[in-house]
């Protein structure tokens, strides 16, 4: 007994300082998480709610799943949002990735003022603001006296202007571009990070064993970025699939839905057709989608770190 | 102690001040789209100095709406009930949206000793701002056609100022195909069908309905009918001259975009036009642009333009000193002698009290005067039909897929078909 009292001391001891400390930590989060709970959870609760029910400006009565077996049958979601989300995230997310790899791996040697330079050059489209970087664009691509036909015609690659947000076949691709300037900036920023925190005693003992540039970079450095690479690929990933200011500054979704995408035409069906309960219930949709696309990265990534 | 004491003393001082203050003062919020200068906030909080200089128990916030992201904002205000007491804007949003989903107060009573003189000025202007039922939501304030616009230079130099009559400005259709024609030969680019988006839809609609003489909607303002013979000829004549080239589709512009083109010369019309654009944009007119309002192309003369009423509705938020107090400013606004000539003036357009007269002649808006003689051309206001909300957005994508090669009649069957489902 004498010799156990004092661990039983210590033990209380610790125990009380554990709890002191948890206490403290959810005050500190308290804050933050109230307005997580606020401002996130109890949207996406909502969201859930209102999916069942057709809910406009003059009803709001329980339909079941209704909205969801609208939803399957409705072309415009299902042949134009759905597929122009998914192709945008297809093309626009390994892009996205390997050319921030490849600048990042360019620059992250150079002298710091250079790398600094570059940084900001890459990271100016995400701190200006979308409405300026969309009117800036959609000047470029303007059919009557944009540049982009100006220099185009000059360089006789082209004989008559191009109506590039106007046409079917030109406007989705034109967004993804644009969608592309303004992603990039973060993943370079945190690629130069993590390419630069790679161990250098590493890539230097792999050099002295006759490894070439190639087998550094598969074998020593992957690796180490990966968790970087996940993370810029979930959250290019769910920027791409929530991809709507462009659509809706530039296109509308038109011409004839080309550039339709689910964010959009949530947007437009909650605000333009004032159908909540039907825009809450592709919401819903989406969330799953992006949920599942998540879950793949995290999922690939893991094994290929394993 | 003393600090207490210090504190206590001026806590008796300014609460009962402040609690006086509140019982005596009603705030109530206006929301006003960008109609004329009630978008410029000099001329605006002037008019509520004005009216606080008679009125000093009401004070009135204002916060200014734009045509891009007004409605968003007024239905998710709607949604959240933060709805504003009074907002400005016309019978298509305040009578056929939130008045029929029940949003907006009944104000039959402001029209009690005005009805007569606004129904002298118009009686389209009375019928529009109330729905099947007899029930006001707006209050109108003022009035005008929706016009296009030609470039009279370029007009002369491709020689299609014959097409036209310049005493009436009206043009008959074959006239209309014939000046496009001539524009597009002289190396002009003669007018733009946008279809973006629904921004200045009024103009492709009367474009449309009038080439031929077709109605929009039916009589009763029941049902679309843009699947009339009339219409469908129109549009694909329409679709005709787009694929010659005489005429351009673009579904990466609206009307604004529309606008900025016909000004800076880059295109020989406009057909959203109307006495306050002719005011707003002349700064940035250019030089080889001599703008010449016009009423729009019909198979026989004799256009039918459409009209817009501009005026206030009251949303219903439940509290009665707020909605007498709104009534006040409204009222005040629109009728008070010193006060109603100038809220008129600052839209630019013409007045529904016929007691008003002629408000532009002789003033800095002389110009706004010439607008008047289209005035008799002022065609059904149909903006009132059900589903309009639905029909608008419905319309600039029926235009989209016509002039992507669609077929007419099935495109408009698809477009009659939504546009009615639910009126």
């Amino acid at each position: 007994m004498t010799v156990k009292a004092p661990s039983l001391a210590v033990s209380k001891a610790q125990k009380a300082q554990r709890r002191r400390e948890n206490i403290a930590g959810y005050i500190f989060m308290a804050p933050s998480l109230l307005f997580f709970l606020g401002f996130v959870i109890f949207p996406m609760g909502m969201c859930l709610v209102t999916s069942f029910f057709n809910y406009t400006m003059t009803d709001f009565s329980f339909i079941g799943f209704q909205n969801y077996a609208e939803l399957i049958h409705d072309s415009i979601f299902v042949n134009k949002a759905l597929i122009n989300t998914l192709i945008i995230v297809v093309l626009s997310v390994p892009v996205t990735c390997i050319f921030s790899l490849w600048v990042a791996s360019l620059i992250y040697k150079m002298r710091e003022v250079h790398t600094s330079f570059f940084r900001c050059v890459f990271y100016l489209p995400v701190v200006t603001g979308s409405v300026a970087v969309t009117v800036v664009w959609k000047w470029i691509f303007n059919n009557y006296y944009g540049i982009l036909n100006y220099l185009l015609k000059n360089l006789g690659l082209i004989t008559m202007n191009q109506n590039w947000l106007g046409s079917a076949n030109t406007a989705l691709g034109c967004i993804i571009m644009i969608l592309l300037t303004t992603s990039v900036g973060q993943p370079i920023v945190l690629y130069v990070s993590a390419l630069s925190n790679v161990d250098g005693s590493l890539v230097e003992a792999a050099s002295v064993d006759g490894a070439t540039n190639l087998q550094v970079f598969w074998k020593i450095k992957w690796p180490q970025i990966m968790p970087t690479t996940l993370y810029i690929l979930v959250i290019t990933t769910i920027n791409s699939f929530q991809c709507f200011a462009l659509i809706q500054l530039l296109t509308s979704g038109g011409p004839n839905n080309s550039t339709q995408t689910i964010m959009y035409y949530i947007y437009y069906n909650a605000f333009k057709l004032n159908r909540y309960g039907y825009g809450s219930a592709m919401g819903i949709i989406l969330a799953i989608i992006i949920g599942i696309f998540s879950a793949v990265q995290f999922r690939l990534a893991r094994t290929d770190n394993g | 102690m003393k600090k207490l004491l210090a504190l206590l003393l001026c806590m008796m001082l300014i609460v009962p001040s402040a609690l006086a203050l509140a019982d005596d003062q009603v705030t109530i919020t206006l929301w006003t789209y960008p109609i004329g200068s009630w978008v410029d906030d000099t001329t605006v909080k002037g008019f509520i100095d004005s009216f606080n200089a008679v009125h000093p128990e009401i004070k009135v916030n204002v916060q200014y709406l734009d045509y891009s992201s007004g409605d968003d904002q007024v239905t998710g205000a709607i949604e959240a009930k933060t709805t504003p007491d009074i907002i400005f804007e016309g019978p298509e949003r305040l009578v056929a949206n939130w008045g029929a989903a029940g949003k907006m107060l009944d104000i039959s009573d402001l029209w009690a000793d005005t009805k007569d003189d606004i129904v002298a000025a118009s009686p389209a202007v009375e019928a529009a701002c109330k729905n099947a039922e007899g029930i006001y939501y707006e209050y109108p304030l003022c009035m005008t056609t929706h016009t296009m616009v030609i470039n009279k230079q370029y007009f002369e130099k491709a020689d299609a100022l014959q097409y036209i009559d310049e005493e009436t400005h009206t043009w008959t259709t074959e006239n209309f195909i014939k000046a496009c024609k001539a524009l597009q030969a002289a190396g002009y680019i003669p007018g733009v069908i946008y279809c973006g988006g629904q921004g200045g839809d009024q103009g492709t609609r009367a474009l449309v309905t009038n080439l031929y003489s077709g109605k929009f909607t039916n009589a009763d303002h029941t049902a679309y009918t843009m699947d009339s013979a009339e219409n469908i000829q129109a549009l694909t004549q329409l679709q005709t001259m787009v694929n010659e080239g005489s005429l351009t589709a673009d579904p990466g512009i609206v009307a604004g975009d529309e606008i900025a083109l016909f000004c800076n010369g880059t295109i020989a019309m406009g057909f959203c036009w109307n006495a306050s654009a002719a005011v707003s944009n002349k700064a940035s007119m250019q030089e080889t642009v001599t703008p010449f309002p016009m009423a729009f192309p019909s198979d026989d003369g004799v256009p039918e333009l459409q009209g817009g009423i501009w005026g206030f509705g009251l949303f219903d938020n439940g509290d009665e000193a707020r909605a007498n107090a709104a009534k006040t400013f409204v009222k005040w606004v629109c009728d008070d002698a010193n006060q109603a000539v100038p809220s008129v003036y600052a839209t630019g357009f013409f007045p529904t009290r016929a007691s008003l007269g002629d408000i532009y002649t002789g003033t800095e808006k002389e110009d706004n005067a010439a607008f008047s003689l289209f005035m008799p051309y002022l065609g059904d206001y149909y903006q009132v039909t059900g589903n309009w909300a639905v029909q608008r957005t419905e319309w600039w994508n029926l235009l989209q897929r016509i002039f992507s090669g669609g077929n007419v009649e099935a495109e408009v069957a698809t477009y009659v078909t939504n546009s009615n489902s639910g009126i």
